[in-house]
């Protein structure tokens, strides 16, 4: 199927169908506020969102999951694998991207099949940013647009018009884009109106300017190991992990089995961690190999801007912001610490 | 397999604690199935001294509730603190903050000098005996007192979670209390509440005490940050007795 | 037009096995080693040989008390199938759950993981000073065996031995066996002795001056708690071996085996897969390493 050019009335009885027909999630108000849920009709759709409070990961590596049942009597242990299809429309570019990046961490050397499952069966719709949020810094990551990647099986785009661009990128797009066949094709007109939103999300979408380029990200963190920036930012670390469960490429995970009330059978859940909570690095014994504030807090910096790139080839800060806002204590503002760090005499 | 003989006390409390674990209704009979109550005062009649599991509610208040604890302690091979008054001392502490006599006064005026009424400075249980597991929470989750007899039944010790409540906050994709220029006790309380309050549109009480190790220094500089000051949070900490 | 999207099919998905799924074992053997430690069989339902090597470690899992990272202790050249040898400190829930177990319970069992010490590459033919301060004798077991069953393949063999206290020794009969051997050199010490004890007393480091090394190239072997190896590490400096000839086991949080919960980071690196065997030189490039 060919791009098409979509009314706003169009949209919303098209998205108003896949709901009647699947599982959908997409992004809707909470509070004063975003989130994805279960949408249940196109007028709870939320395309102007500026960033969700949660990314969409939670679809693909939920909070909490179940991935095996056991028999304690028997030791008997069967997984368990989500399989069911859904769709999760209105992903930002940043998300997608990180989505990519997990991609690769759950099937790099060893594949994942609980996550690879879900992901598999998925659907996503990727919707151009119509609202800067506060924080977000995804241009100075190159992570503004969809240009030059890929991972999303449609993207749509808000024309100054009001319309839609409706662009399906896979075979899955194709299928889900099927109740637009009657939609006229988007002409040469509006696929300019669409280069020059995305042109401008790419200027806009920098509410803090990174003065490094991102591939330098990696030497800049090499060489700033004894900064005095990491334990003067970590005095007033709360250890709360609140920047990593916003963040769309922190994945850790810890694993535990939950007994039924038969006390025979049980599962085993696999629920989200992350490596600035003080328990993190510690072993049966007690010794903690990362006790310290400023150990953790460097841990994840050097996480997103070196280690992905040592292991993956990727800079695993997509520029989201969420960070920035989710940290009480405002210390967890990415392009901060490489400002300063950048600052440094070398 | 012989069931662990389970009793419940209470001291200086309101009860809520092991209304709770009433309201467990259908999940309490599968609990039952694994343990055996021999005493439960706001549930049966029966009295017993040979228990293996004790939970105890409330706070010590008066050197003979201190002796009532000590024997339990004696007679039971695990004893569970059950709700913030147990584990903390909980809003009975704040009479800890007045002149003794005074608080008898204003609460017994012309009766307070009765024999009956004394009292004595509140302490949580384990300032009077050792503990081996808490259940913290004004009141208590049921779900982690079904979590800690589970692991107690399998012979597992029972890992309360040693992170703030921020964690569960952020799971549960709350919006933060802070957005709304409230002071949350989120950043520094521990979790295993599942963020009831913050869910629900209330800011942190602090109802399960504080992490093992809360960073007060950021703590004092995030009330600057925010408009505040230390003696806001310390008011809100003096609820449950763990300025 | 932007490339196709490379995901796996769902058809392909189902078709990959489950890497967080133990197999099934049964505990053949129990012994106990000191009032801390004990000694565990296993062999695998299926009779599948693990081709595990010295250094590597497995997940134990009990339903219901979860899953573990435990060292094994016997060597491959001593594997008929049901020789699946390990050894269990009781520290917390997990092991003292394990330290239950009888002959015939039942365990899962995933893995091995991890990189193993060098017994059929850089180690041939080489000197070898072998250093195991408290459990690190566990893994190290299985390297001590693995040369001594194929002795012809390497020079000289010393290997030092530190336990906290007499009571803490593992495979005592065993290390009489070594001391009795002409063909290598065993030294033992304790940091406290008792009554009985008549060897050699004080930390580990105390065992270095005395040890002959008759060839620069010697390959050296070292496990033991984090805070033995900055000692030792300084104790070995007179000695001037390679640092890259000098191997260590380091433990982490190892939580899932493959590389993905986060747990064992160490820098850029990942205890689980890319450890937990270590050179000197690859931990000095580290940092956060020791």
């Amino acid at each position: 199927m060919g791009i098409k050019l979509v009314a706003r009335a169009r949209l919303d009885a098209w998205v108003d169908s896949l709901v009647q027909q699947q599982t959908v999630y997409g992004a809707q108000a909470k509070g004063d506020r975003f989130a994805f849920d279960r949408l249940e009709r196109a007028s709870a759709l939320r395309l102007d969102y500026d960033v969700t409070i949660l990314p969409p990961k939670k679809y693909f590596q939920p909070q909490r999951e179940v991935i095996m049942r056991f028999n304690r009597k028997t030791v008997e242990f069967e997984s368990v694998i989500d399989e069911e299809p859904f769709v999760l429309f209105g992903v930002h570019p940043y998300d997608m991207v990180a989505i990519s990046q997990m991609d690769k961490v759950f099937t790099m050397n060893q594949f994942d099949k609980h996550y690879m499952a879900r992901r598999a069966n998925a659907t996503i719709v990727v919707s151009s940013v119509e609202t800067a949020s506060s924080s977000v810094f995804a241009a100075c990551m190159n992570n503004a647009t969809m240009r030059g990647k890929s991972g999303h099986d449609v993207l749509i785009t808000k024309l100054p018009s009001g319309h839609y661009v409706v662009d399906p990128r896979t075979e899955k797009g194709d299928n889900l884009c099927e109740g637009l066949a009657e939609a006229p094709e988007a002409n040469a007109e509006a696929l300019d109106a669409r280069e020059k939103v995305l042109n401008q999300n790419e200027k806009s979408l920098r509410k803090y300017e990174l003065r490094v380029l991102p591939e330098d990200l990696p030497a800049l963190l090499d060489r700033s190991r004894s900064h005095p920036v990491w334990q003067e930012k970590a005095e007033l670390c709360y250890s709360c992990g609140s920047c990593n469960f916003v963040c769309p490429t922190c994945y850790c995970f810890d694993v535990e089995d939950e007994m039924g009330w038969d006390m025979e059978t049980g599962h085993r859940v696999r629920k989200w961690d992350g490596c600035m909570l003080v328990d993190f690095a510690a072993v049966a014994g007690g010794h903690n190999f990362r006790s310290k504030r400023s150990a953790r807090y460097s841990h994840r910096y050097y996480r997103k801007g070196k280690y992905s790139w040592d292991t993956y080839g990727e800079i695993s800060c997509v520029g989201c912001g969420r960070c920035i806002t989710a940290c009480t204590a405002n210390i967890a503002n990415p392009v901060e610490i490489f400002n300063t760090l950048a600052e440094a005499p070398q | 397999m012989i069931k662990p003989r389970i009793a419940i006390f209470d001291f200086a409390c309101c009860e809520g604690c092991q209304l709770q674990i009433v309201n467990m209704e259908e999940e309490l009979l599968s609990l039952l199935e694994h343990v055996q109550p021999v005493e439960w005062r706001e549930a049966m009649s029966d009295q017993s001294d040979d228990y293996d599991i004790a939970i105890v509610e409330g706070s010590i208040t008066r050197e003979e509730d201190a002796n009532r604890l000590r024997e339990i302690r004696k007679r039971a091979k695990t004893l569970i603190a059950l709700g913030a008054c147990a584990t903390l001392g909980g809003v009975n502490k704040l009479k800890n903050l007045f002149d003794l006599e005074e608080v008898k006064t204003a609460v017994y005026a012309e009766s307070a000098s009765l024999p009956i009424l004394e009292t004595a400075t509140v302490q949580a249980l384990h300032e009077v005996v050792d503990v081996d597991y808490r259940i913290e929470g004004c009141p208590i989750d049921a779900a982690e007192l079904t979590y800690v007899i589970k692991c107690l039944l399998i012979g597992r010790a029972p890992a309360p979670p040693n992170y703030p409540v921020c964690v569960e906050c952020k799971l549960a994709e709350n919006v933060c209390r802070y957005d709304y220029d409230e002071i949350c006790l989120g950043p520094i309380t521990r979790a295993g509440c599942r963020a009831r309050c913050p869910s629900n549109a209330f800011w942190c009480f602090g109802c399960r005490g504080p992490v093992d190790d809360p960073n007060v220094h950021a703590a004092t500089q995030v009330m600057e940050q925010y408009g505040k000051t230390v003696e806001d949070l310390k008011v809100k900490l003096t609820l449950f007795g763990t300025q | 037009m932007i490339a196709r999207s490379q995901l796996a099919s769902p058809e392909a998905v189902r078709a990959e096995p489950d890497i967080y799924l133990p197999s099934g074992a049964t505990v053949t053997d129990v012994k106990r080693l000191t009032p801390w430690e004990k000694y565990f069989k296993f062999k695998m339902d299926d009779e599948r040989d693990l081709h595990y090597m010295p250094g590597q470690f497995m997940k134990v899992s009990l339903p219901g008390v979860g899953e573990c990272p435990i060292s094994i202790t016997s060597s491959p050249t001593r594997n008929s199938g049901d020789r699946l040898e390990m050894v269990v400190r009781a520290v917390g829930s997990m092991t003292n759950a394990l330290h239950a177990l009888r002959p015939g319970d039942r365990v899962g069992l995933r893995g091995p993981f991890g990189t193993s010490f060098p017994v059929t590459g850089k180690m041939r033919h080489k000197d070898l000073l072998i250093i195991c301060g408290g459990l690190g004798h566990v893994p190290l077991k299985s390297v001590i065996e693995y040369v001594l069953d194929e002795r012809h393949h390497y020079g000289q063999i010393t290997i030092l031995i530190g336990n906290r206290s007499p009571n803490n020794r593992l495979f005592i009969e065993q290390i009489l066996e070594w001391k009795q051997r002409d063909d290598i050199t065993c030294m033992e010490t304790v940091d406290v002795a008792d009554p009985n004890w008549g060897g050699n007393v004080g930390p580990i480091t105390t065992l270095l001056p005395r040890v002959r090394l008759f060839s620069p190239d010697t390959v050296c072997i070292i496990c033991g708690p984090p805070v033995m190896y900055k000692y030792v590490l300084r104790g070995l400096e007179s000695l001037k071996l390679d640092k890259s000839n000098v191997y260590m086991s380091l433990e982490r949080r190892m939580r899932c085996g493959v590389g993905k919960c986060g747990h064992c980071q160490i820098n850029n690196v990942y205890g689980c897969q890319q450890g937990p065997v270590f050179t000197y030189k690859d931990i000095l490039e580290m940092g956060e390493a020791i």
